[in-house]
């Protein structure tokens, strides 16, 4: 029975071993499932060892058994260990690039192949592959049976290895269309990573170079920006590219990649990039319009950003690099659409004391910090003071904050200057009086900073939270302010609670009043790979008159 | 500490009926994945925020010598059953010692609880939701009557959904592409046809308590006294009345054909809450009064000449 249930394996090792037994082999599986829990395919390395070591070690031992081939109608059939496959695919993308083996520089194919070529509406199934050899014959849209290649296992991605011996055998030749031109995409829709097809104007481009890391030269490239009525986007082309601002382009099989949270298309030697004709497509000047960035909008990474923003605070702080004084201005801006950060590395062309200014800012980087966008601005040319905001003016950008739902803020990048709503759901015990660094403010633990040591500490207040609303969640800390003002206690009255309740007393009161509760807070938000935080600065508990609230709800069901 | 945080689960809003009638439960495979009960409307929860009326609460030493408190939040649609153990925070704890206090003196309560959600199968096979509270307080009826509409709300935009979904064709794509949770889907294949009619007089029962044209909401509870063996203890046969309903309905949905075994019924009766002794001189009430059988010594069914 055993020799059933292991008999793919045993054969495996018997292949490498010829001279074992093959019930021993057997029950050396067995051995390893039933004592150890290691199942067979997890054990072959083992086992073979132990068998191997039985063979005198010399040259001869590379005696080639005939392999057995498999032969595969789809990849799903396919395991990491397959080394002899066959399959017939379909070849979506071929890509050659040059990398270095031992010493050697080399041409390597790659791309992406799917299977079931020959079904009209079968499922289908696409894996990476990189080629060798590389094989002339392997091209962009033909149909080919490849016969030898073997299975690669990284990270639980599969992909296929065309080795040098492997034969490829053309099928059907690769028709120019192919591979199959995807549908235009609204640049909206870009997802993160991918291959796609775009329509869209081009904004910007300028050629640029990239560094190779190792130093061995530098590579042309150009960047840029094309729009189309939903959004913008950012791209590079490693192929030349030479057309002018404001031509409508069709660009497909562009890949899409992401640097830090901005996609970007790359354009390559398969990209196929062509002038488009839509007369109705939006002009440049309405896209340069509309392609204005809104502070809510930014995102770590971009570049080539346009906005416009009112700046309302800026300070010089100057520093010392390779013994040379250098400034930097760093500030705060808003817009109707919330505040972040902006950096000015040059002299300003506005004088700082006549602040609030707005400023038309053209091709920005956003840096983020702690969550929080960065507009930097490396040239006070990408600067142009206007002589009034294109909002209402009287909006106090400074102390505005943005109303946005509690799932977005969990969802969205960091935001300074909004405001939320959602249901106290926890009062954490480390709620009330805390005692943080005179150094850097963190929270003392048993009197002690993590980074300064021992501590006697300033004494703050703050009660930290859960509030969540409709399937979102953020933690919540609010400062002594309004931790003070919406328990109606002032700071004494507190430090008396406390005596009276015990610090875990306290907090039951603090739950007693907020739990299960729908409050207001507002202030910033920071968005990490921890979830959502927000550090509020003021906090309402909703105050709802639920008779009313029923009678609306019935109305608004039809119910009454 | 190398593993990656795990993310915390949002709390979600659950009526004690749609919580009470879900017997679907998800877990992933890791050590500390979480784990869910999924309801019949598609919520798909690992906590939840309940509140209701304290209706029965005690205290209760187990085997292993820890003690349990165990109790009942009655909010307009049924009851929410939740345990405090050793495993809880001090202060839960010493809530609940104060709780059970208070019950005793009659005094009605209002709670609010934050709770992780439990459930079990019993050896036989019966499903059953509970709650572990986390953090709980008692609240006022306005904070209460606040709650139970956000809570209808999200009832309610479950149903919708539910609704909506019949409509849609049940592939994971489809539910994806018009905005459906796909938690959704799961639901409505393993609970198949579900009548959203219960659902609803629930939300406008709730609707009424919330409006203040009931008074069931703050009605202290009916008096539960642990049955000292004497008979005809009129609350003891109140409260027989809702158990005996429970150990009928049990005994009814675990038969296999040769009655329920003694030891099943009781584990079954004590797993919702009620006093094993309890259960034991009901079982005996409803087989003196003809409801059950006993085919053989030990093993009960429902009567079938009724």
């Amino acid at each position: 029975m055993a020799e059933g249930k292991y008999a793919d394996y045993v054969e495996a090792i018997l292949k490498e071993c010829p001279d074992a037994d093959a019930g021993e082999v057997s029950e050396a599986f067995a051995k390893y499932e039933e004592e150890f829990y290691i199942p067979p395919q997890d054990a072959m390395r083992s086992v073979l060892r132990r068998f191997k070591s039985g063979v005198s070690p010399g040259p001869s031992t590379t005696e080639r058994s005939p392999r057995q081939t498999k032969k595969v109608a789809s990849l799903s059939e396919l395991v990491g260990s397959d080394k002899d496959v066959e399959i017939e695919v379909a070849v979506i993308t071929h890509n050659i690039r040059d990398q270095t083996i031992r010493g050697e520089e080399k041409k390597v194919a790659f791309g992406m192949l799917e299977d079931n070529p020959w079904e009209e509406n079968g499922q289908r199934i696409r894996w990476d592959y990189k080629d060798w050899g590389p094989h002339a014959n392997l091209t962009a849209g033909s149909i080919i049976r490849i016969e030898g290649a073997s299975v690669n296992e990284y990270n639980g991605k599969m992909s296929l290895n065309i080795n040098q011996s492997t034969r490829i055998v053309v099928l059907k030749e690769g028709v120019a269309t192919l591979p199959p031109s995807n549908d235009p995409l609204d640049i909206a829709d870009v997802p993160s990573d991918g291959y796609i097809c775009v329509v869209g104007r081009v904004l910007a481009a300028r050629p640029d170079q990239i560094h190779r890391k190792d130093g061995s030269g530098s590579i042309d490239v150009v960047r840029g920006r094309i729009a189309d009525d939903t959004g913008t986007i950012g791209f590079l082309s490693w192929e030349p590219f030479d057309h002018e601002v404001g031509t409508l382009l069709k660009i497909d099989g562009a890949q899409v990649r992401s640097f830090r949270n901005t996609p970007e298309l790359n354009f390559g030697r398969t990209t196929r990039i062509e002038v488009y004709h839509d007369a109705n497509f939006a002009n440049l000047e309405a896209l340069s319009e509309r392609s204005n960035a809104t502070i809510a909008s930014l995102t770590d990474g971009a570049r080539d950003v346009d906005a416009v923003v009112q700046i309302t605070d800026l300070t010089k702080r100057t520093f010392e690099r390779d013994g040379e004084e250098k400034f930097l201005w760093s500030g705060q801006v808003g817009d109707p659409t919330g505040r972040c950060r902006v950096s000015i590395w040059d002299a300003l062309p506005f004088d700082e004391k006549k602040l609030p200014i707005t400023v038309k800012v053209t091709g920005a980087r956003v840096r983020a910090w702690q969550g929080i966008p960065d507009i930097t601005i490396d040239n006070a040319e990408q600067l142009e003071v206007l002589d009034a905001p294109p909002w209402d003016e009287s909006l106090d950008l400074a102390n505005h904050s943005v109303s946005v739902s509690l799932p977005d803020v969990a969802a969205g990048p960091s935001r300074v200057g909004i405001e939320t709503t959602g249901m106290v759901v926890s009062v954490r015990e480390d709620s009330g009086f805390i005692m943080r660094c005179t150094e850097c403010r963190r929270v003392l633990r048993d009197g002690a900073c993590f980074d300064h040591g021992v501590n006697e500490g300033n004494e703050d207040v703050r009660l930290r939270l859960v509030v969540d609303e409709a399937g979102a969640t953020t933690a919540v800390l609010v400062n002594k302010e309004a931790s003070l003002a919406s328990l109606s206690l002032t700071y004494d009255e507190m430090k008396s609670k406390v005596e009276e309740l015990g610090d875990i007393g306290f907090v039951q009161l603090v739950r007693e009043h907020v739990l299960g509760r729908s409050v207001n807070v507002r202030g910033r938000s920071i968005v990490d790979e921890q979830g959502a935080m927000i550090l509020a600065e003021a906090m309402q508990i909703s105050e709802r008159d639920a008779q009313m609230r029923a009678s609306e709800m019935r109305t608004q069901w039809g119910w009454s | 500490m190398e593993r990656a945080r795990i993310a915390r689960q949002p709390a979600h809003l659950l009526l004690a009926s749609e919580f009470g009638s879900a017997t679907l439960h998800e877990k992933g495979s890791g050590e500390y994945d979480p784990s869910f009960v999924i309801t019949k409307l598609g919520a798909k929860v690992n906590r939840v925020v309940a509140a209701g009326l304290l209706e029965r609460l005690e205290l209760r030493e187990t085997a292993n010598g820890s003690t349990l408190y165990q109790g009942q939040l009655r909010d307009p649609t049924g009851l929410h059953y939740f345990s405090v153990g050793d495993y809880n925070s001090e202060i839960m704890r010493e809530l609940s010692h104060q709780w059970v206090e208070r019950l005793e003196d009659g005094e009605p309560l209002l709670v609010m609880m934050t709770a992780k959600t439990r459930w079990y199968q019993t050896d036989e096979g019966a499903v059953y939701t509970s709650l572990r509270p986390e953090e709980a307080c008692v609240v006022s009826r306005e904070v209460y009557a606040n709650w139970l509409l956000d809570a209808c709300q999200s009832t309610m935009e479950r149903m919708n959904n539910f609704t909506t979904s019949l409509e849609v064709e049940p592939t994971m794509d489809a539910f994806a592409r018009v905005g459906l949770p796909t938690d959704l889907l799961v639901a409505r294949n393993h609970y198949g046809e579900v009548d959203l009619e219960p659902f609803k007089l629930n939300l406008m029962q709730a609707l009424d308590i919330a409006e203040g044209r009931l008074e069931a909401a703050t009605t202290p509870p009916p008096m539960m006294s642990l049955p000292t063996g004497d008979e005809g203890d009129a609350t003891s046969s109140e409260s027989g009345g809702a158990l005996g309903e429970l150990l009928l309905q049990a005994i009814a949905h675990l038969d296999q054909g040769e009655g329920v075994d003694f030891d099943t019924i009781l584990k079954n009766a004590v797993a919702r809450g009620h006093v094993r002794e309890a259960a034991e001189s009901v079982l005996d009430e409803l087989l003196e009064s003809g409801q059950l059988d006993e085919p053989r010594f030990g093993w009960f069914r429902v009567a079938s000449g009724e």
